[in-house]
């Protein structure tokens, strides 16, 4: 697998227009005029209220799994983890009468140790991400089908709990201050601090990265552990937006978030991304979801376009590569 | 022994559940149950053999579940035309070399990451196949169950025809140049390519490879029972790249043999009717399965720490 | 980047305020009906929609068939807020989250949206009526006393489900449990084991069943895909026969195991007259012909269905067995 990226030695508004952040910003302008113009309804203010309501869940675990595929990690397990952590929310407050807000502190830390699992497993013992989260995607369904037995459901949750996931503040979902809230937290971390910057060192290159004197291990840890945080508080919005808590909520999630990230230009090695990017990512899938539904075509088109917008992405952003490759190729011998 | 430690622990913990599964649940030693457990996953074996090879050169696949299940529906309507089996079973196996194929010319052609790649075509085959079929069950003619000999005699030829292709294919990567070119290649591609290899070479008859060994997969299961179910391949992905790398396949490239898969496919597939033997309610079931995957590369991980230090 | 984020959130804004104020009603005269299954793709809705396919020709409104295609639970309220936005003039569900689902049905409750749902309701303040194809209770009782009918109300059984968390499944087995106590204390429920809705699974957990338990008498699957999984095991086992199956299936994916006697029989409802009337009670809804109150409601050709409260009852299971299963087609 190659991992070095080209960097583009451009400048100016030429690089900007070509770089892949800007290219599914098109598109996604693209995909709303067309939705505007075929679908019925589409750009209403309650839809894009719609919109942003549905892809929060989905749009925090891709923030926050951000970082850790800059690093050039993975997480798989955050779907399942939004599972468990949604029926301990539940048993929290019904069965140990618990606050919402209690029991959503606890869920919240509950989800930051299971994500400590996975990155003491990650960083402790060296293994490969996706394996260890491979066993924990399974460990956590697991655990939230053995508390519940499966069969238990959460519900009838106080109103003024449920207002976070279905009630408007100044108009907007309730919920979508978190989302910003993050959003802006994440970014700052990510694009702004030289702590957030290391994330994107280790992931091109981490033995530079601890030469260059970063705590390589601990920096990683801290990505997993900043999914599982947020594998929490998406749990918590989860099942304030449904009213209720079951233990296959989130079935499929990891999913979706990582196709985000990767559609949002961050390349699976690491090393290279952007958080705006990823949030790009989100909407571009969310507005073809939602507006498949309003242009009366099938949900399975939204599966089909979104694995081919995926494709064309990837291709997309190796074909100046491509191109460049034409050229006559370097001897093959590297200096050591 | 400690170059093949991870063989070796595997095997162990296959054996431990044997022996706990002889002395609690003598019942799960009788012939026929045995066989039809045998049968029934001899297609996940292929699967994973075909998994082995991609893993082994250090891309993934994610997406054989869906090509699984198209292969299924493909052969099925072939057979449903009244095409010999023979032909369906090349239809499908073509089928899924193709799609294999596909996969191969994104990720070795223009070089993309194959994880991405394959959940791309993971989820175009799985919704495209949903669109098409609407999830309807293929009915398949008469006696096709069993490639039309006795049931008893049709298991045995499934599991022979998966054993044969196993150590094929075994000693096949150890004793001839391609299987070496895989590690070769998984280990460090630029070396492989200074050594005279071209890596993305094969990279792309590595896809192929697993495309075809799903369609044969498909077959292998489709022979089991009169009607295809369309969503049969949903979750294979996900079971046999536990398998493997719970075999000691590493997930990096260029280490682990079949042998070690193999006995990943045997102890995954032994779970889930151990856990019915020894009387454990299915709700266990998934956090079991997740803590043995993670045992298993825990031990690893600990051995090589220590080693470290 | 810095001159991205404000760019894109301005053009947010601007997309957002040239949109057209949200009408109530699609426009137009043709009235819209949407029908949710629990998910796609899965035969039984399948033939719900070919039922329902039929009836909106029939009556002239514009039939929506979608659901989700993935596991997700979620996934169903979401299309169903897609619907309020969309301007729909009927919806009717089928709730894989009876709570969940409940909270995006009042909604469009509140948006003057007709609710109706079928096949497995939501709580009673978030529709009009419920289309029952039979109760849970109904379900359970002919289940189980099929099974002790099979087994001469003793013996040992085990149970298939789709999966553990499926809510209608856990419902009837709430009622096979209770009516299993009740009148058969000595049928014994030996396990329930998930199939994860795959024929392909349902036949492996079937096959360790029958090693595990010899002195099995019957397997019950409440799921369709359950019951040829289970039936293609008990045959594989040799134990036709010995070792029964019976279940909630559709006839098509079974008619071969009942020749040949591996299935008993298996119970349902007529699937294409479940999807018909549930259209027929939702264009009624809108036209005003059905009413909160009524005790019965005239489908046109389908006849006249009694209500009672605010279901609408299909009419009892049916058990399709040797003798009759050749006359369906679904």
């Amino acid at each position: 697998m190659s991992s070095g990226v080209a960097h583009s030695h451009a400048t100016g508004w030429r690089a900007a227009l070509f770089r892949h952040e800007t290219v599914l910003f098109l598109v996604l302008v693209g995909e709303w005029l067309y939705f505007n113009a075929v679908g019925v309804n589409f750009s209403t203010l309650d839809n894009t209220y719609d919109i942003l309501r549905h892809s929060v869940e989905i749009g925090l675990l891709a923030l926050a799994m951000t970082p850790v595929i800059l690093t050039g990690g993975i997480d798989l397990s955050v779907g399942s983890l939004l599972g468990l952590c949604a029926i301990l929310f539940g048993k929290l407050w019904r069965d140990a009468h618990f606050t919402p807000l209690e029991a959503g502190a606890c869920t919240v830390v509950i989800g930051a140790l299971a994500g400590g699992l996975n990155a003491a497993l990650i960083t402790e013992l060296r293994l490969p991400p996706l394996i260890v989260t491979l066993g924990t995607y399974s460990l956590y369904r697991g655990l939230a089908e053995a508390i519940t037995r499966g069969a238990d459901t959460f519900t009838n949750f106080p109103s003024s709990f449920l207002f976070l996931g279905q009630g408007r503040w100044l108009g907007m979902p309730a919920q979508a201050p978190v989302f910003l809230l993050a959003l802006a937290g994440i970014w700052v971390l990510v694009h702004r601090t030289t702590f957030g910057r290391s994330f994107r060192a280790i992931g091109y290159s981490p033995e530079g990265a601890r030469y260059a004197g970063i705590p390589v291990e601990r920096r990683i840890a801290l990505t997993y552990i900043l999914t599982g945080l947020v594998s929490g508080v998406a749990a918590i919005l989860y099942t304030a937006r449904l009213g209720q808590a079951r233990a296959d909520a989130g079935t499929g999630y990891e999913l979706y978030a990582i196709t985000a990230v990767v559609l949002g230009g961050t390349s699976i090695f690491g090393g290279v991304g952007s958080v705006h990017g990823t949030l790009f990512g989100i909407a571009a899938i969310a507005v073809l979801d939602n507006g498949l539904v309003h242009a009366f075509m099938p949900r399975e088109a939204a599966g089909v376009l979104t694995g081919v917008l995926l494709l064309i992405a990837l291709t997309g952003s190796v074909a100046p590569k491509l191109w460049r490759r034409r050229q006559p190729k370097a001897p093959p011998l590297k200096s050591p | 022994m400690s170059r093949y430690f991870r063989e070796w622990s595997v095997a162990g913990a296959l054996l431990a559940l044997l022996v706990v599964l002889a002395v609690f649940a003598r019942d799960f030693y009788q012939g026929q149950p045995l066989l039809s457990l045998a049968t029934s996953e001899t297609p996940t074996l292929v699967v994973a053999i075909g998994m082995a090879l991609v893993i082994i050169c250090r891309e993934i696949d994610i997406s054989v579940g869906s090509l699984f299940s198209v292969c299924a529906v493909c052969a099925g309507l072939l057979a449903t035309a009244h095409v010999p089996l023979a032909l369906a079973l090349l239809g499908s196996v073509v089928t899924g070399a193709i799609l294999g194929a596909f996969n191969g010319v994104l990720v070795a052609g223009l070089r993309l990451p194959s994880i991405v790649v394959t959940l791309a075509t993971m989820v175009t085959w799985r919704e495209g196949l949903n669109w098409w079929r609407q999830g309807e069950f293929v009915y398949l003619p008469n006696g096709l169950q069993w490639f039309g000999l006795s049931q008893v005699g049709g298991q045995w030829t499934l599991v022979a025809a998966a054993l044969l292709l196993l150590v094929l294919f075994a000693v096949a990567l150890r004793r001839i140049a391609a299987g070496r070119f895989l590690y070769a290649v998984g280990t460090d591609a630029e070396a492989a390519r200074l050594a005279g290899i071209r890596p993305q070479a094969v990279k792309f008859w590595a896809f192929v490879l697993m495309g075809a060994f799903t369609g044969l997969a498909a077959v292998m299961n489709l022979v089991q029972s009169p009607q295809i179910d369309p969503k049969s391949g949903t979750g294979l992905e996900l079971k046999v790249i536990a398998a493997v790398v719970v075999g000691g396949v590493a997930i990096n490239g260029g280490r682990g043999n079949l042998w070690g898969a193999f006995s990943g496919v045997l102890l995954l597939a032994c779970i889930s009717p151990a856990l019915v033997h020894l009387h454990i309610e299915a709700y266990w079931e998934k956090a079991i399965q997740g803590a043995i995957i993670l045992l298993a590369v825990v031990a690893d991980g600990v051995r090589a720490r220590r080693a470290r230090h | 980047m810095k001159k991205l984020l404000p760019l894109a959130l301005a053009a947010a804004l601007v997309l957002a305020g040239c949109g057209k104020p949200s009408a109530a009603n699609a426009g137009g005269k043709q009235i819209t009906i949407a029908l949710l299954p629990k998910s796609k793709g899965n035969a039984y809705f399948v033939s719900c929609k070919a039922g329902a396919e039929k009836a909106a020709k029939d009556l002239g409104v514009r039939l929506i068939f979608d659901g989700p295609t993935d596991p997700d639970p979620a996934k169903q309220n979401e299309i169903v807020e897609n619907w309020i936005t969309l301007g729909v003039d009927a919806i009717a569900a089928a709730c894989e989250n009876r709570e969940g689902i409940s909270t995006a049905l009042r909604e469009a409750q509140a948006k003057g949206i007709k609710v109706i749902t079928y096949d497995a309701d939501a709580e009673p303040d978030a529709r009009s009526f419920f289309v029952n194809q039979a109760t849970a209770e109904g379900i359970g009782d002919t289940l189980m006393d099929d099974a002790a009918k099979l087994c001469g109300k003793e013996g040992e059984y085990a149970v298939i489900t789709a999966t553990l968390t499926a809510a209608n499944q856990n419902e009837w087995l709430k009622y096979i449990n209770a009516r299993n106590q009740s009148a058969y204390p000595n049928m014994k429920q030996v396990t329930v084991r998930p199939c994860d809705d795959s024929k392909d699974k349902a036949q492996s957990e079937a096959t360790a069943l029958l090693s595990t338990y010899p002195n099995l008498k019957l397997i019950m699957a409440i799921c369709s895909p359950g019951v040829p999984g289970a039936a293609e095991a008990v045959k594989q086992a040799g134990k036709a026969g010995k070792v029964k199956v019976i279940g909630l299936g559709l006839p098509n994916e079974n008619k071969q195991y009942v020749h040949e006697g591996v299935t008993d029989n298996i119970i349902l409802w007529n699937t294409e007259d479940l999807g018909a009337l549930t259209v027929r009670a939702a264009t009624a809804l809108v036209k005003g012909t059905l009413k909160p109150g009524d005790t019965s409601f005239n489908a046109g050709p389908m006849g006249t269905f009694q209500i009672k409260g605010d279901n609408i009852y299909l009419g009892k299971p049916f058990i399709f067995d040797k003798s009759n299963i050749d006359q369906f087609d679904f």
